[in-house]
C-alpha cells in the first residue's frame, strides 16, 4: 500500500496534516488555557483569533492552586500508586494464567480459556454495578483493595501472554523439563527472557485501564483521600463549573502522566500486539 | 499459583452473574416492572440508536486510520505519534474537554464555524444533537485505541501478496478489496466485537456532559442503570438493567459473527 507517484505528496500531506491537528488542537488549546489566567481564556476563542493558540506569557498560578488549596497532589498520586500496583501484581497472576493456557495440557483447559477470553467482552463498567454488591461482602468499598483488586485478572492481558507463549518452541520446555527444571525456573529463565514485547504491551493495557478507570472508583471510594484523578477532576467540574485554567491544568497533568510512559515505549507497545497474532 | 489466578478471575465473574441471577428469582417483578416503564423503552432505543451509529463509524475511522499510520511516508513516525496522542487522553477529560470546546455560547468549535459563515449550534443542551455530540467525542478519543489492532493487522500482510497483485494489473481499490479486507478479517472482527461491547456500556460523557438530558435524549440503559442503583438506592432494577444491556450485547455480538462467517463463505 505505498503511495508512489509524486504527483500526490503535498495533498497527501496536507491530509495527514489536517487529522494530526483534530487529535492535537483540542488538547492544545487546553494546555494553552491551563497556562493562562482565568479571565484571559475566552477572550480570543470567540471571535476565534488566533491568539487563542499562543501564548505571548506563561501563568503557573493555576497549577500552583490546585497542588495547594484543591488538593489534586493526593489525586495524583493514589492514581499513580493504584495503577502500578495493579500493574505489578496484573503482570503476574495474567501472566502465570497465560503460561499455564498456553503451555500444560489439562482436562477443560480449552473451555477455560474460551471463558477467559469471553470475559473480556464484558467491560468493566458492565459488571462494576454487581461487583459493587461482592467487594461490599467481602467489606473493602472504600480502600485501596477496592480499587486495586478487581483489576488485577485481565481477560485480554491473559489472551496477549497466552497467544506470545504459545508461540515459544514446546521443544525447548521439554529439553529443560529433561535436565530436571522445574516449571517456575522455567518459566523465568525460557520463557520471560524472550517477552519483553509482551510483558511492555501488557503492563501499557492494564496501566492504561486503570488510569482512566472511572465508573468503578466512582461508586468503590467515598473519601476525599482515596480519590483518583479521573473521579477528582470529574468533582471539580461540578462543583467550580468555570474555573476553566484549574480544571485543564488538572487534565493537562492527567493526560501528560500516561503520554510519558506511553509514546517512548510506543514501537514496543505496537510489537507486543503484533507478536501476539491478535486476531480474534 | 495457578489455582489463585483462575479462582480470582472465576470470582470476579461468575460471582456477579450469580448476583444478577438471583435477582430474576427473587423477583421477575423487577422485570416486569422495567418492561412497563416509558422510561425504560425509551432508554432503550437511544442505546440502540446510538451503538447503530457510533461502532459502523468507529471501525470505519479506525480502519481509515491504520491505513494512514501504515504509509511509507515522509515524517510518517512523527504522525504516527499524534496520532497515538489521544491514547493518554481518558474518557473523562475528553468529555470535560469537549464540555468547553462544544459550549454554544464562546465554546472554540461554534467559533471556528462562525469563522466558516455557519451560525452557532446548540450541541449539548439540544436534543437533536446531543447524541450525537457525544459519538463525536467517543469516537476522538477511541479510534487510536482500535486503530493499532487494525494497524498490527495490516503489518501481518505480506508485501509480496501486493507485489504479485500490482504485477497482475489490480489498481489500488482492487488489491484493497481483494487482499487487505479479506486478510484483515479476524482484526477487523475483533475490533467490531469489542467496541461494540464499549459502547453499549458507555456511561462516562452522559454522567459528565449531558446527565442523560436533554429530556432523555442522552438516556442510555447504562446510565438509567447508574441512576437506578447508586442515586435512587434500587438495585434489583439496576441488576436488572445490567441482565438486558448484558443480552443486548451477546445478540449483537452473536449477530456480527454470523454476518462476519457468511461473508467468509461466499
Amino acid at each position: 500500500m505505498k503511495i508512489v507517484a509524486s504527483g500526490i505528496r503535498i495533498p497527501i500531506h496536507l491530509l495527514y496534516v489536517v487529522v494530526s491537528l483534530f487529535f492535537v488542537l483540542p488538547l492544545w488549546w487546553s494546555l494553552a488555557s491551563s497556562l493562562r489566567p482565568l479571565d484571559e481564556i475566552f477572550k480570543y476563542t470567540s471571535p476565534f483569533s488566533i491568539k487563542a493558540l499562543l501564548l505571548d506569557r506563561i501563568d503557573v498560578s493555576a497549577y500552583l492552586t490546585i497542588f495547594g488549596e484543591r488538593g489534586f497532589g493526593i489525586a495524583i498520586l493514589n492514581s499513580v500508586f493504584v495503577a502500578t500496583a495493579t500493574v505489578m501484581g496484573g503482570l503476574v497472576i495474567n501472566g502465570l494464567a497465560g503460561f499455564v493456557f498456553a503451555v500444560f495440557q489439562f482436562p477443560g483447559r480449552q473451555l477455560l480459556f474460551f471463558i477467559t477470553v469471553l470475559s473480556f467482552l464484558v467491560p468493566f463498567e458492565a459488571i462494576s454495578i454487581p461487583l459493587y454488591n461482592v467487594i461490599k461482602a467481602f467489606g473493602w468499598i472504600d480502600s485501596y483493595y477496592a480499587l486495586i483488586i478487581p483489576g488485577l485478572a485481565n481477560g485480554v492481558v491473559i489472551f496477549l501472554f497466552r497467544q506470545f507463549f504459545a508461540q515459544i518452541p514446546r521443544e525447548l520446555a521439554e529439553a529443560a523439563r529433561m535436565d530436571g527444571a522445574g516449571w517456575l525456573t522455567i518459566l523465568w529463565k525460557i520463557y520471560l527472557p524472550l517477552s519483553k514485547p509482551v510483558i511492555i504491551s501488557a503492563g501499557l493495557l492494564i496501566f492504561l485501564f486503570q488510569w482512566e478507570s472511572f465508573l468503578w472508583p466512582l461508586i468503590c471510594t467515598r473519601s476525599e483521600h482515596l480519590k483518583v484523578i479521573q473521579v477528582a477532576l470529574a468533582g471539580f467540574q461540578q462543583r467550580y463549573t468555570t474555573l476553566w485554567n484549574e480544571l485543564f491544568a488538572a487534565s493537562s497533568i492527567a493526560t501528560l502522566i500516561p503520554l510519558i510512559i506511553l509514546l517512548p515505549l510506543q514501537r514496543f507497545y505496537i510489537q507486543g500486539v503484533t507478536a501476539s497474532g491478535f486476531k480474534g | 499459583m495457578y489455582p489463585i489466578a483462575t479462582t480470582l478471575l472465576g470470582s470476579l465473574y461468575a460471582e456477579s452473574i450469580v448476583q444478577a441471577g438471583k435477582d430474576v428469582f427473587v423477583g421477575f417483578q423487577n422485570y416486569a416492572q422495567l418492561f412497563r416503564d416509558p422510561v425504560f423503552w425509551q432508554s432503550f432505543w437511544v442505546t440502540i440508536r446510538l451503538n447503530l451509529v457510533i461502532n459502523p463509524l468507529q471501525v470505519l475511522l479506525a480502519l481509515l486510520l491504520a491505513i494512514m499510520a501504515n504509509q511509507r511516508l515522509r515524517g510518517i513516525s512523527f504522525y504516527r505519534l499524534l496520532f497515538f496522542i489521544p491514547l493518554g487522553v481518558s474518557l473523562p477529560i475528553a468529555s470535560i474537554l469537549w464540555r468547553t470546546l462544544l459550549d454554544p455560547n464562546s465554546g472554540l468549535v461554534n467559533s471556528l464555524l462562525n469563522l466558516l459563515g455557519i451560525s452557532s449550534q446548540p450541541f449539548l443542551i439540544s436534543k437533536d444533537q446531543a447524541l450525537w455530540c457525544i459519538v463525536a467525542v467517543a469516537t476522538w478519543k477511541g479510534v487510536s485505541f482500535w486503530m493499532i489492532f487494525l494497524w498490527a493487522g495490516l503489518q501481518d500482510i505480506p508485501q509480496q501478496l501486493y507485489e504479485a497483485a500490482r504485477i497482475d494489473g489490480a489498481g489500488r481499490l482492487g488489491r484493497f478489496i481483494r487482499i487487505t479486507l479479506p486478510l484483515l478479517r479476524r482484526p477487523l472482527l475483533f475490533v467490531l466485537i469489542t467496541d461494540t461491547a464499549v459502547n453499549f456500556l458507555l456511561f462516562v460523557p452522559m454522567f459528565l456532559l449531558t446527565r442523560g438530558g436533554p429530556s432523555y435524549s442522552t438516556n442510555v440503559l447504562m446510565y438509567e442503570a447508574y441512576k437506578s442503583g447508586f442515586v435512587y438506592g434500587d438495585m434489583g432494577r439496576a441488576l436488572a438493567l445490567v441482565m438486558v444491556l448484558l443480552l443486548l450485547v451477546v445478540a449483537t455480538v452473536a449477530m456480527q459473527f454470523r454476518l462476519f462467517s457468511q461473508e467468509e463463505g461466499s
